[in-house]
């Protein structure tokens, strides 16, 4: 027994110890501070593949690439409406909008030396449009030029007011073609192949925004430090830490101090929070928009493609339930364009549930319509799962006659039925490419969402109309106009119903202040405390 | 003889990668999805253009056949091809990511094995007492408890009411790992002398083994009872107690010895279900492992990253029943020389 006795020891010695350890890695107490030149830690749930601007299209990356690297222009303190000065300092549009040109800061001098000049953007747009990335339909049509070191011209085969909202994304970063060219780097046709410029900007970043790259991984944590040099405002933290974690972990480390800032916390982690005086919850609408649509096309059901079907989902709907649903915070939506944005329509032009007539729509089809609806059952967004919504649709329709019989399956399967336009009924999002109303009118007939729910070009010209008008038209009041009427007239079409935006919240420890979603690019981190 | 057997082992394991090779990359490839459409943006997937650039770069727009046939001649090369989600050879992913686990599972693994082991041999001697009773209990609970249920308990009350142990990662937010020797950070931090490091990386592991360790606890607890009940009414404890040799000698070279075989087994089939756990707890503690790479893989359909992860697990099962064997002869003379 002597020696079990010892045994005992040892491992009660052993456990000591691991406790011991423990406590002396300050686990339970912040690995950081949010002090002026301390360390910030931001937690994220990670979608990052890549720091390389050009073939970055995920919001995680996009938070980064703002850190990283200056654009043209850019949004500020969550505006997403209004294009302010970065590294361009003016800008103007030829009267039809096909150019646009964009007068640059010379004071602007990267990490490497080399002073940034208009040859470095012109490289760094024709890199996104050849290396046939996720971004590359941002320069679709475009092409940019170098009228002089300070000036670059940026031509639109069509029409195209978007340009400067089209600028302001983070994939459109400004790179030091120099030292890109050197490490791989190449924007001529053909990049898709011959740019191999990817590892070396994964672990160095050649930029002159506010941060550095530091350490890069898509799995754990990202570290970035500031640019001793950089021309604009000198960001608070030194050093910031862009951690991966889940949304309960969020919650965990937003409460304990082991995050300064946590990005993913849902509604109820949110409301659990209420009465936390060391937290400070900032809330908006998002501009995600949540849609459903009925499929057009009779091959693919001969049910939803019959427009009294569509009038009776439309009218069926209990959207305040759904909203409801979505959290506190969210908003109703009106029309496809999120309310944020040019062209939005008002609260008050939203369809309104009416359940006789969407029963009476319901008689003229005979019998009892069954359909199937598909949504990704293994992803969320803004802490909104798929099921519960499409469950609630489920309920919702049924009360008017229509047996809705869920098909819920992973995002990877259910995107590609999706993406054929296969689905009869479906659940998805939609968040914005670029600020800019133009971004929507893929929802129209023939455009890439409208196909998907097999709205072939032809199926409604007026609609199309209006929207080829939209495209080309340079002033805003009207552009606002024609918008509204797109929406006006996709929502009495009934192949797409806009449910609802929900809601982004930015939840910072009180000691860091308060930090503002941007629907643009997500978080701006250089402007966190000041 | 051994080499004879070592070879035969050797072999099989061969011809069971092959296969398992074979029907993992059959099986994903048949799944309904699209690799490159699971990969590119709303916008891109729009673009033929774009589309077929990605197809082309990677080799998506081979025929399947062409494409398994490619993959098995840079198998044989020792290339696993490369990762559609991090864009790395899916060999250098698995180098970072494996360690990780490894360290994840050899650590839940002693745990369970001291704890379970342990408490199973208490259970034998005090059979039918009010302490097994209540281990009988406590098995139940490691075997029956979902394991992310334990791990959202475990981080709630162990760190963020407690605060005794970070709920997430491998260390504390922006520090330095210890200098890469074997990638498991405890080990490497001891080897360099690091023990800021050190006290740091204990500290993230303790949770998450905890929680994977549970299952296996349970398991090893029972079977470790049940197999000491069967030795120790064996004549030959009898007569080792009849001859008045202290108990503790008899149960560990009598009893135990006796009883260790078909725990080792077990030992080797809950080990496979401790892999199969890590995915669950590794998304949840935030942990670096083959779990979470697996789950992105999986969601991304990410083909040469799947049957990566996949081989690498089939090479661990084989290396671990290989072991088991072995152990066998170890622990039970009978079992060498038959």
């Amino acid at each position: 027994m002597k020696r079990f006795s010892r045994g005992s020891a040892l491992l009660g010695g052993l456990l000591g110890a691991a406790l011991l350890l423990s406590a002396c890695s300050s686990a339970g107490t912040p690995a950081s501070t949010s002090s002026a030149g301390g360390t910030l830690v931001i937690d994220k749930s990670f979608d990052l593949k890549t720091a390389d601007p050009a073939r970055n299209f995920e919001t995680t990356g996009n938070i980064l690439g703002r850190a990283l690297y200056d654009t043209l222009v850019t949004f500020a303190n969550g505006d997403s409406s209004t294009p302010i000065p970065m590294v361009a300092t003016k800008w103007a549009g030829n009267s039809d909008a096909t150019e646009y040109t964009f007068t640059l800061r010379d004071d602007i001098t990267f990490p490497s030396g080399n002073k940034l000049t208009a040859d470095d953007v012109v490289f760094s747009l024709e890199r996104v449009a050849n290396i046939k990335g996720n971004g590359s339909f941002l320069m679709a049509g475009l092409t940019a030029s170098a009228i002089d070191p300070t000036t670059v011209l940026i031509k639109s085969e069509a029409p195209n007011t978007a340009i400067p909202a089209i600028m302001t994304s983070p994939t459109l970063g400004i790179l030091d073609s120099k030292t890109v060219i050197a490490n791989g780097g190449s924007d001529a046709v053909g990049a898709d192949t011959a740019d191999t410029a990817e590892t070396y900007l994964n672990k160095t970043s050649a930029g002159s925004g506010p941060y550095e790259l530091s350490t890069f991984d898509t799995t754990t944590e990202t570290v970035i430090t500031a640019n001793p040099d950089y021309w604009g405002n000198k960001p608070k933290y030194d050093k910031v830490v862009l951690r991966n974690s889940t949304a309960e972990t969020q919650n965990s480390d937003i409460t304990s101090g082991t995050a300064q800032v946590a990005l993913d916390l849902g509604s109820d982690q949110i409301a659990s929070l209420s009465g936390n005086s060391s937290v400070i919850v900032s809330t908006t609408s998002s501009p995600t928009l949540f849609f459903l649509f009925s499929n057009a096309n009779p091959a693919v059901s001969a049910t939803t493609s019959n427009p009294k079907f569509r009038e009776a989902v439309t009218y069926g709907l209990d959207y305040s339930g759904l909203l409801e649903l979505a959290g506190n915070g969210a908003v109703r939506a009106a029309g496809v364009v999120p309310d944020s944005f040019l062209g939005a329509l008002k609260a008050d032009q939203a369809i309104a549930r009416d359940v006789t007539r969407a029963k009476a729509a319901v008689a003229t089809l005979g019998g009892t319509p069954t359909v199937s609806l598909e949504y990704p059952s293994d992803i969320s967004s803004n802490g909104l799962d798929f099921g519960p919504i499409a469950e609630r649709i489920q309920a919702n329709l049924a009360e008017v006659g229509i047996t809705v019989n869920l098909t819920p399956s992973p995002v990877a399967t259910a995107l590609a039925n999706y993406r054929a336009g296969t689905e009869q009924m479906g659940l998805w999002l939609w968040n914005p490419d670029f600020p800019d109303p133009s971004d929507y009118l893929v929802f129209g007939p023939g455009a890439t969402v409208g196909l998907r729910a097999g709205w072939a070009a032809g199926s409604a010209p007026d609609i199309e109309s209006i929207a080829s008008k939209a495209a080309v038209t340079v002033d805003d009041a009207t552009r606002a106009t024609l918008y509204q009427e797109f929406q006006t007239k996709l929502n009495e079409a009934g192949v797409f119903n806009p449910l609802f935006q929900p809601a982004a919240s930015v939840v910072s420890s009180s000691s860091v202040g308060k930090v503002l979603f941007s629907p643009a690019f997500g978080l701006d981190i250089a402007a966190i405390g000041q | 003889m051994f080499a004879r057997f070592v070879l035969k082992r050797v072999g099989a394991a061969v011809l069971l990668v092959f296969g398992i090779v074979v029907v993992t990359f059959a099986l994903t490839a048949l799944l309904p999805g699209d690799p490159a459409a699971a990969q590119l943006g709303d916008r891109a997937s729009g673009d033929p253009a774009i589309v077929e650039a990605y197809r082309k770069a990677h080799g998506l727009d081979q025929p399947l056949w062409t494409q398994f046939v490619l993959y098995l001649v840079h198998l044989v090369q020792g290339d696993l091809g490369t990762s559609l989600q991090s864009r790395n050879p899916v060999l250098s992913d698995l180098a970072q990511f494996g360690p990780a686990s490894f360290e994840l599972a050899v650590t839940a693994t002693a745990i369970a094995v001291i704890v379970g082991v342990g408490l199973g041999i208490l259970a034998a001697l005090r059979a039918n007492g009010p302490l097994d009773h209540t281990l009988r209990v406590v098995s139940l609970g490691g075997v029956s408890i979902p394991i992310f249920w334990l791990s959202l308990i475990a981080v709630f009350l162990f760190s963020t009411q407690l605060r005794l142990f970070p709920s997430s990662g491998r260390l504390n937010p922006g520090e330095t790992p210890p200098n890469h020797i074997t990638g498991l950070y405890v080990l490497d931090s001891v080897i360099t002398a690091n023990w800021a490091t050190l006290g740091s990386s204990v500290a993230h592991l303790i949770l998450p083994a905890l929680v994977l360790a549970a299952p296996m606890v349970g398991l090893l607890l029972r079977f470790t009872r049940s197999s000491m009940l069967e030795v120790i009414g064996n004549d030959y404890v009898r007569s080792a107690n009849a001859k008045g040799l202290p108990a503790g000698l008899v149960v560990r070279r009598h009893i135990l010895r006796g009883a260790l075989v078909p725990v080792i087994t077990v030992l080797g089939s809950a080990f496979a279900s401790l892999l199969a756990g890590t995915v669950l707890v590794e998304q949840i503690f935030a942990w670096p492992g083959i779990g979470s790479y697996a789950y992105r893989s999986a969601s991304n359909l990410d083909l040469p990253a799947i049957v990566g992860v996949t081989l690498f697990v089939a090479i661990v099962f084989i290396l671990v029943n290989f072991l088991v064997d072995i152990l066998y002869g170890l622990i039970d003379p009978r079992i060498r020389t038959s």
